[in-house]
């Protein structure tokens, strides 16, 4: 499964970053976990797994992503 | 079964509060913004929403009225953790906290127990002037009645957590803002991040960790400023120079012990402390090796602290004055060179 930052985390336009993941690639994760940090204009959020399975990370901690944005998948 | 996790410190903090507030219906937290913003420093978040505003409490920006309230609930069977968040308004309700909370234990003749968190947040790097920036941990820690904690990284921000709220006396526990990996701060420091296991765990207050053993000269250093050491080690290495880290964790009680152990091995001393230079936690481990067994020394001890003045706005005054690094690396250099 596509993990993608859903389109409503944050308005329009506005870039986010990656504080953290919180599991590392190819950690088994469950759906409902924690599985990242997200930060927009300094307000940080969690991002929960939407599925069960291994996690392959595609977007580094730290890279700026936008609403959309296909960071990992759940295998 | 899900894989272990990387936490920041104050996710692994906060985890820990969660954990002991799930299990005892005597812990509560009160602070500023910490039920509807999460605290500062992340140390609350989600709190509000998990647990209520019965038991994760705004207060009003009233230091002193919430210290002694919190004081009062744990004399009368409560488990207070109070979040202050910035350290530098200790100054506003010194008195709740050096007179009402550190001494009542003693004043009554040991009949009242007083088992309560103070939570502050610690330090600068992000010039954010001279009132938002201090580390002042010498201002609690000079004083007798309460525990100091200064965590350096997730793992033991999580079990001193558990210890302090499981703790029957007043615990001071400091996190620095630089080490919470809360964004607003900037991207966490590896160091500070490790694999927590999800079950709570204890760490025991006065036991220093030697984070990297060398045989060259022993740089003990507390909370941001043990990365900040660990760096130099790096660097220092690549010149053959290989150097012992301790983080004594906990200010109150300090392990002098194993600072001693340290330096007779090692002969060299280097303190770094990001608090300011006179009457610090510098000098106090120095005098502590000095008294224990002047012998071991073979040169004069080195601080690598602030400097006493007020820490500049200006991001490169505020650099050149932090405990850095390059600093440290430059004191262990001059220390081994005579």
């Amino acid at each position: 499964m596509k993990v993608t930052i859903p389109n409503d985390q944050w308005d329009e336009g506005k870039e986010g970053v990656i504080v953290t993941w919180i599991y590392g690639d190819g950690a088994e994760v469950e759906v409902g976990d924690v599985i990242c940090e997200l930060m927009v204009e300094k307000i940080q959020s969690d991002f929960v797994a939407p599925a069960s399975g291994v996690l392959r990370i595609l977007v580094e901690a730290d890279s700026t992503v936008e609403p959309g944005d296909h960071v990992a998948d759940i295998e | 079964m899900t894989s272990s996790r990387t936490l920041t410190m104050a996710r692994a903090g906060r985890e820990a509060v969660m954990w002991e507030m799930e299990q005892d219906p005597r812990v509560f937290m009160l602070g500023e913004d910490v039920y509807k913003f999460g605290g500062v420093f992340g140390t609350a978040d989600g709190l509000g929403e998990m647990f209520g505003a019965d038991r994760i409490l705004d207060t009003p920006i009233s230091e002193t009225g919430f210290i002694g309230l919190a004081t009062g609930a744990a004399i009368a069977g409560m488990r207070p953790i109070v979040e202050l968040a910035f350290i530098d308004f200790i100054g506003v309700c010194y008195n709740a906290i050096v007179n009402l909370a550190a001494k009542h234990h003693y004043l009554s003749n040991g009949q009242v127990k007083v088992p309560m968190v103070l939570m502050l947040g610690s330090g600068g790097g992000y010039n954010n002037g001279g009132q938002h920036s201090q580390a002042l941990h010498a201002c609690l820690a000079h004083m007798p009645g309460m525990k100091v904690v200064a965590p350096s990284n997730a793992y033991d921000a999580k079990g001193f957590m558990h210890a302090a709220i499981r703790s029957d006396d007043f615990v001071v526990y400091i996190g620095h803002k630089k080490l919470s990996g809360v964004g607003f701060f900037g991207k966490p420091i590896p160091g500070t991040m490790s694999e927590i296991p999800s079950e709570p765990y204890t760490l025991p207050f006065g036991e220093a960790k030697v984070v990297r053993e060398g045989i060259d000269a022993t740089i003990v250093a507390i909370s941001w400023t043990v990365h900040q050491a660990l760096d130099a080690a790096e660097k220092l290495a690549h010149e053959g120079i290989d150097v012992e880290v301790i983080d004594p964790r906990t200010l109150v009680p300090l392990d002098r012990e194993s600072i001693l152990k340290s330096v007779a091995k090692t002969g060299h001393l280097i303190v770094a402390d990001e608090d300011y230079q006179s009457y610090g936690f510098t000098a106090e481990v120095i005098a502590s090796v000095a008294e224990l067994d002047p012998t071991v020394l073979k040169s004069a001890p080195v601080r690598v602290a602030n400097p006493d003045v007020t820490i500049p706005y200006s991001r490169p005054m505020e650099q050149h004055i932090l405990p850095t690094s390059q600093r440290i690396q430059e004191a262990v250099r001059r220390v081994l060179s005579k």
